[in-house]
């Protein structure tokens, strides 16, 4: 039987990158990102206990990943806030300010138009376009129903053309 | 839209990040066993917490004193801004008392923007 230490290293090996990639695209900068996951394993780690097999290792995993995203890109917004700034646009900020970004100009504002979705429509985009996973897999993750998910994802869709559009008339 | 991905990491950085992530357990505290009572135990345990809530409060309904934290607790939910930046000013509360309420609280960022600048709405 593996120790929950070689149960947790199995699961910083076959996950570490790929929400490495998810999150990098919620929080929109590599620094945000890299703290940001260390608290996901962490949370993994003192969580272990409490997997029961029940739901999907994955499922479990991807799970707590998107609740702590959220719940830290709500605690960003909180803090602009109580700095009396503007809590809008920050992860769009992040990712003009990216120096980790080596796509063209035009990629860099459909990056940003991304970034200006609401935290969960985003998420779904993400969790759909970017790391490929299916509608029931999101489902089993957010506890969404794949038919809100699907209108979630159609709605994304049109606000990143409509954000996109927005952009260029104001050039 | 085309996939292209446009971002990229420092070079070595998944071969660093996961070693890193190996170090936590040796860092962190062991995950503690989870303590899975009898089926009355847990009924006689939840008995206990919901008594012990109830005595909270009926306590605090009761008492009705305005504490600095019940203070800290109403502004934050009512989020007057002009209560805020007054706030800001006195010594006995701290912006950081306010800014953890709210931080750990479950109130959603579009009440707090809403009541902060609710003029403007």
């Amino acid at each position: 039987m593996e120790s929950p230490e070689q149960v947790f290293n199995n699961i910083v090996k076959d996950f570490s990158e790929r929400l490495y990639w998810h999150v990098r695209r919620m929080v929109g900068s590599h620094e945000d990102a890299d703290d940001l996951l260390q608290d996901i394993f962490l949370k993994i780690w003192t969580a272990l206990p409490t997997f029961r097999g029940e739901a999907q290792l994955y499922t479990w995993v991807w799970r707590i990943a998107t609740n702590e995203t959220l719940n830290y890109l709500r605690k960003e917004k909180v803090r602009a806030l109580l700095r009396f700034a503007s809590a809008d646009d920050l992860v769009a900020q992040k990712v003009a300010a990216d120096s980790y970004f080596n796509g063209t100009d035009a990629e860099r504002e459909v990056a940003k138009a991304v970034a200006r979705l609401p935290e969960k429509q985003r998420q779904v985009f993400i969790m759909r376009w970017w790391d490929e996973l299916s509608y029931e897999e999101i489902s089993a993750i957010t506890g969404t129903s794949v038919g809100a998910l699907k209108a979630s994802y159609h709605i994304a869709q049109e606000k990143i053309k409509l954000n996109l559009s927005d952009s260029e008339v104001s050039k | 839209m085309t996939k292209r991905n446009p971002i990229s990491v420092p070079d070595g950085y998944f071969q660093n990040l996961e070693q890193r992530l190996q170090q936590i357990p040796a860092h962190a505290a062991a995950p503690a066993r989870v303590f899975r009572p009898a089926p009355y135990l847990a009924f006689a345990a939840s008995l206990a917490v919901l008594a012990v809530i109830g005595n909270f409060i009926l306590r605090k309904t009761a008492v009705q004193e305005d504490t600095q934290w019940d203070y800290v607790s109403y502004l934050a939910q009512s989020l007057d801004p002009d209560g805020l930046v007054e706030l800001k000013e006195t010594e006995e509360l701290t912006e950081d008392d306010i800014r953890s309420y709210l931080l750990a609280s479950n109130i959603s960022v579009e009440q707090i923007n809403m009541t902060l600048y609710e003029e403007d709405y």
